[in-house]
C-alpha cells in the first residue's frame, strides 16, 4: 500500500491519499482520501447493523476496522474457508484494517509478557504471540494490519514500564516484519508499525526513531492511555507536545493512525497535529447511552443567528430525556439520514424505555450517518482552506459537562 | 339475530383442499390483502425484536401483532392516539392485530383477579388497585388502531378444569356482547370473537354456536396451546373449526411450531401467532425446514453453508453459519439475522402451503414436509392422528 502526502496546512492538517491494494478476490487498487475514519465494528459486523442495514447509510467509509481480539476466535474458521475475514462477515465491498484491541471496551492492565499480549474479548484473555499472530493475519487477509504491540501503559506508568512495552513492541514487529517477508499470503497486505512509550519522552522519542528505521507502512500512535479507565476520551491536550516530538521523527510520506474515543473537539485538533487516520468509536458509545448526535459542522453557515438557535448543550441529545416522550419530529430535525427521515423521538424514546433492540439499530445508523458526514466536511473544509472555521465551530459546541453515563 | 353491520374485512375462499378442510383465501383488510393460511409474527411493544418495517415489506409480511397489555402501558393509548394510532407510530403501514390484554394480564401479573366485571389488578406502577373491563379494552384498542382487535374474553389456562371451565365460557360470549356494544370504529377495525370451553367439547361447540350468532368478521380459537397434551389439542382445534362458519376466518392464538401450524391449516385453521420463532432466533437457533439449527453448537463452527440453501431472506444471501456460530449469544447483531431468517422461514412456509392448497396438491405438501422434518418417518403420532382424521395418512417412503 502507499501513501501520498498531498499538502499540509499552515495549521498543520495534512491531507493525503491512501492507495491500497484489495488482497483478495480482484487485487483491485482502491484509492481513499485522508484524513479518514474507519468503520468501527463488533467481531467483523457494524455494532447492531446487518450489512443490508449498514447500507441504508450513504457515505460509508472504505475501511472497515475490525480487531484482533474478537477475531482471533475465527482464526481456525477463516484458514479453511480461505476468502478472508470481509467476505466472510458480508462486508467485502470494504478494505479491512485490523487493529489488536477494541477501543470501545475495557482492557485489564499487567497481562502482558515478553513472549505475547493479552488480547480480551466477552470469552476472556487470550494471550497472542507473534508467530500466532502472523497465522492469524493469513487467515483473515486484511488490507492492512496493526503488528502485535504492547500498549499498556499511561500517564502513570513508570520509566520501566514504558521502556519495556517499547522495547517488546519492536521486538514483536521484528518477528513479525520477517515472517510477513516470507509469506505468500500477506505479499500484498500493509503493516503498521506501533509507537509506544506512555508519557516518557525517552521511551517516545526511542520508539519512534526505530520503528521509523523498520519497513512498516504506516503508523499507529498509541500507549498514551490503558483503557483500563471505562470509555475514558483522549485529550489531545495532553498528548500534544510529545506528538510534536515524534512527528518529528517519523516520516512524513507515512499515514499516521491513532485509536481513541474520537469526540469532534478531539477530533479537529488531532488533525493539526497531524493524524491522518481515525476510528469510529465514539458513535457507538453515543448509541450505547441513547444519544444521538447533533453537532454542527457547517461551517459555512455558522453565523450569529446559527449559534443562537443552537439549544443544545454539547454534541448529542438524549433521547432517553423525557421531553422526548411526546415529541413527533425527527431526532435531528434535517437530517437526512434513514432513522431521521423515517422515525419520530417519540418512536426511538418508547423503544429506549422498553429496551427494545431496534432502539440501537435506528441510533447507530444516524449516528454513524453524522460521524461520516464531519469527516466529509472536515476533508472538504481542508481542501478549500476553511479548516479553522470548521475548527472554531467544532470548539463553539463544546459540553459544559461530560454527557451521562 | 344481530344486525348486519358492513364489515372492515372481506374473505375470500379462493380454493379448499379437496382431502382436508384446509383453505386457500384472500383476506382484504384496510391497511393491506393477505393471503390465508398466514403465520403473524409478534412485534409486542411495537416492534418486531430488532427489525424495521422495511425489512418485513422485504419479507413481504403482511401483518403482525402488537400487544394491548404492553402498549397500554407503555407508552399509553394517549400517546399512542397523539401519534395517529401505531401504525404512523411504528411506520407500518400495512395491517396490524392486536389482542385484548387479558391473557398476559392473567399471565404476567401476580394478583389478577377475574370478575364478571372485568380483571382486576395491581398496577405494576404503584400497586393500585385496577380494572380492565370489555369496554376499556376495546377502548385502548381504538386508540392503537388495528385492523383486526380481540374481544376480552375470560380465558382459563388449558389445564384447569370443573365448573369454572364452563363460567369462563359464558362469561367470554357476555363479554363479547359488550366488546361489540363498545366498538366505536366497526367500520375500519375488526372485532373477533374469541372461542373458549377449555378441553371440552360441548362447551366448545355451544360456544361456537353462541358466538356464531353475533355478526362478526371473523373468529380466533383461544384458550390452547398452554399446557394441554397434543391429542387433546387437535381434537379441540377440530371440534372448534367443525363448528364455525366456513366464510369467515379462522384464527388459532398462538401456534405456533412449523408441525403445528401444518396439521392446524388441514384442520381448518386460516391465520396464526406465535412468539416461538422470533424468540428463539434471539436464543440462538435458525428455522429450517430439516429442523432446527443450535448455532452455538461446535458443528457449525466451519459450516460455510447459508442457514437454509434457497432461502432468499438477507440473512442467508450474506452470510454463513459458522459466521453466525461465532456472534449468536455474544453480538446484538445476530438477534436481527436470526429474526429476519425465522420469519422468512414461516412465510415461506405460509405461501407454499397456500399455493399447494391453490393446486389441490396440499397431502402431497404435507407428506413432503413431514418427510423433510423427519427423515427416519419418526413422525409424532399426535401428527398422524390429527392428519388421518381430515383423511391424509402419512407414509413411511
Amino acid at each position: 500500500m502507499r501513501f501520498s502526502l498531498r499538502s499540509v496546512s499552515h495549521c498543520g492538517c495534512r491531507v493525503g491519499t491512501l492507495s491500497c491494494t484489495r488482497a483478495v478476490n480482484d487485487g483491485e487498487n482502491k484509492e481513499v482520501e485522508t484524513p479518514l475514519c474507519t468503520l468501527y465494528t463488533k467481531k467483523g459486523s457494524a455494532p447492531y447493523l446487518s450489512v443490508d442495514m449498514l447500507k441504508r447509510i450513504e457515505k460509508l467509509p472504505h475501511i472497515a476496522n475490525m480487531h484482533l481480539s474478537s477475531l482471533a476466535d475465527y482464526t481456525e474458521a477463516l484458514n479453511k474457508f480461505q476468502h478472508g475475514v470481509g467476505q466472510f462477515t458480508a462486508l467485502q465491498d470494504f478494505l479491512v484494517y485490523i487493529s489488536v484491541h477494541d477501543t470501545g471496551i475495557e482492557i485489564p492492565s499487567g497481562y502482558n509478557t515478553k513472549a505475547g499480549t493479552a488480547v480480551w474479548n466477552k470469552a476472556g484473555k487470550k494471550l497472542i504471540e507473534p508467530q500466532q499472530f502472523v497465522k492469524c493475519q493469513e487467515a483473515f487477509r486484511p488490507t492492512f494490519y496493526q503488528a502485535l504491540s504492547d500498549s499498556d501503559t499511561d500517564k502513570n506508568s513508570g520509566k520501566k514500564r514504558a521502556m519495556k512495552a517499547v522495547d517488546r513492541t519492536l521486538d514483536f514487529l521484528d518477528t513479525i516484519l520477517e515472517l510477513h517477508k516470507k509469506s505468500e499470503r500477506l505479499r500484498d497486505v500493509g503493516v503498521f508499525g506501533s509507537v509506544e512509550g506512555g508519557f516518557h519522552e525517552e521511551a517516545r522519542m526511542r520508539s519512534a526513531r526505530e520503528t521509523a528505521a523498520r519497513n512498516v507502512d504506516g503508523f499507529v500512535i498509541e500507549g498514551f492511555y490503558a483503557q483500563n479507565e471505562k470509555n475514558k476520551q483522549i485529550d489531545v491536550e495532553e498528548i500534544k507536545d510529545l506528538c510534536n516530538k515524534v512527528f518529528k521523527i517519523l516520516p512524513e510520506e507515512k499515514p499516521r493512525l491513532m485509536h481513541a474515543v474520537w469526540s469532534p473537539d478531539q477530533v479537529v485538533m488531532a488533525l493539526e497535529l497531524g493524524i491522518d487516520v481515525f476510528d469510529s468509536c465514539y458513535p457507538w458509545l453515543v448509541t450505547e447511552r441513547g444519544g444521538a448526535l447533533v453537532f454542527s459542522f457547517q461551517y459555512h453557515n455558522n453565523s450569529e443567528n446559527e449559534r443562537e438557535a443552537r439549544s443544545t448543550d454539547g454534541f448529542e441529545i438524549s433521547l432517553k430525556d423525557k421531553s422526548m416522550f411526546e415529541d413527533f419530529g425527527a431526532p435531528v430535525p434535517g437530517c437526512s439520514c434513514y432513522t431521521c427521515q423515517n422515525f419520530t423521538r417519540s418512536y426511538i424514546h418508547h423503544l429506549l424505555n422498553t429496551s427494545e433492540l431496534l432502539a440501537p439499530v435506528l441510533l447507530m445508523i444516524h449516528n454513524f450517518h453524522h460521524y461520516f458526514e464531519f469527516f466529509e466536511s472536515l476533508r472538504s473544509s481542508l481542501k478549500t482552506d476553511q479548516f479553522l472555521k470548521l475548527k472554531t465551530l467544532i470548539l463553539e459546541q463544546r459540553p459544559s459537562q461530560e454527557p451521562p453515563k | 339475530m344481530a344486525m348486519q353491520r358492513t364489515h372492515a374485512l372481506s374473505f375470500k375462499i379462493l380454493a379448499e383442499c379437496s382431502t382436508t378442510k384446509a383453505r386457500a383465501s384472500l383476506m382484504k383488510l384496510p391497511h393491506a390483502t393477505v393471503d390465508t393460511p398466514v403465520f403473524m409474527p409478534v412485534g409486542t411493544q411495537g416492534t418486531l425484536k430488532g427489525l424495521v418495517p422495511d425489512q418485513l415489506r422485504e419479507l413481504d409480511c403482511r401483518i403482525i401483532l402488537g400487544n394491548t397489555y404492553h402498549l397500554g402501558h407503555r407508552p399509553g393509548p394517549e400517546l399512542l392516539e397523539k401519534a395517529g394510532g401505531l401504525h404512523e407510530f411504528m411506520q407500518w403501514d400495512r395491517a396490524l392485530l392486536t389482542d385484548s390484554g387479558g391473557f398476559q394480564m392473567v399471565s404476567l401479573l401476580k394478583l389478577a383477579e377475574i370478575t364478571e366485571e372485568g380483571v382486576k389488578f395491581q398496577s405494576p406502577h404503584d400497586s393500585s388497585e385496577m380494572m380492565l373491563t370489555p369496554e376499556h379494552s376495546i377502548h385502548i384498542q381504538n386508540k392503537i388502531g388495528a385492523d383486526i382487535i380481540m374481544q376480552l374474553d375470560d380465558v382459563v389456562h388449558s389445564c384447569v378444569t370443573g365448573p369454572r371451565v364452563e363460567e369462563a365460557m359464558y362469561r367470554t360470549i357476555r363479554w363479547l356482547d359488550r366488546c361489540m356494544k363498545a366498538h366505536g370504529r366497526p367500520h375500519d377495525q375488526n372485532l373477533f370473537p374469541i372461542v373458549q370451553g377449555g378441553l371440552y367439547p360441548e362447551l366448545r361447540k355451544k360456544c361456537a354456536e353462541e358466538l356464531t350468532k353475533r355478526d362478526v368478521p371473523g373468529f380466533a380459537i383461544g384458550g390452547l396451546s398452554g399446557g394441554e397434551s397434543k391429542d387433546e389439542f387437535w381434537k379441540i382445534v377440530n371440534i372448534s373449526t367443525d363448528y364455525l362458519p366456513k366464510e369467515k376466518p379462522r384464527y388459532l392464538m398462538g401456534v405456533g411450531f412449523a408441525v403445528d401450524l401444518v396439521v392446524c391449516v388441514a384442520l381448518g385453521c386460516d391465520m396464526f401467532d406465535c412468539v416461538f420463532p422470533t424468540r428463539t432466533a434471539r436464543f440462538g437457533n435458525a428455522l429450517t425446514p430439516t429442523g432446527t439449527l443450535i448455532l452455538h453448537r461446535p458443528e457449525f463452527a466451519e459450516d460455510f453453508q447459508p442457514i437454509e440453501k434457497g432461502c432468499p431472506c438477507s440473512t442467508c444471501k450474506n452470510y454463513t453459519r459458522a459466521y453466525l456460530h461465532g456472534i449468536v449469544e455474544n453480538e446484538p447483531v445476530s438477534c436481527s439475522l436470526l429474526t429476519i431468517h425465522n420469519v422468512a422461514y414461516q412465510l415461506r412456509l405460509m405461501r407454499a402451503m397456500h399455493q399447494s392448497i391453490v393446486e389441490d396438491a396440499f397431502p402431497e405438501f404435507i407428506q413432503d414436509f413431514f418427510d423433510k422434518l423427519y427423515p427416519s418417518a419418526d413422525y409424532p403420532q399426535w401428527a398422524i392422528d390429527a392428519l388421518a382424521s381430515v383423511n391424509v395418512h402419512l407414509k413411511k417412503s
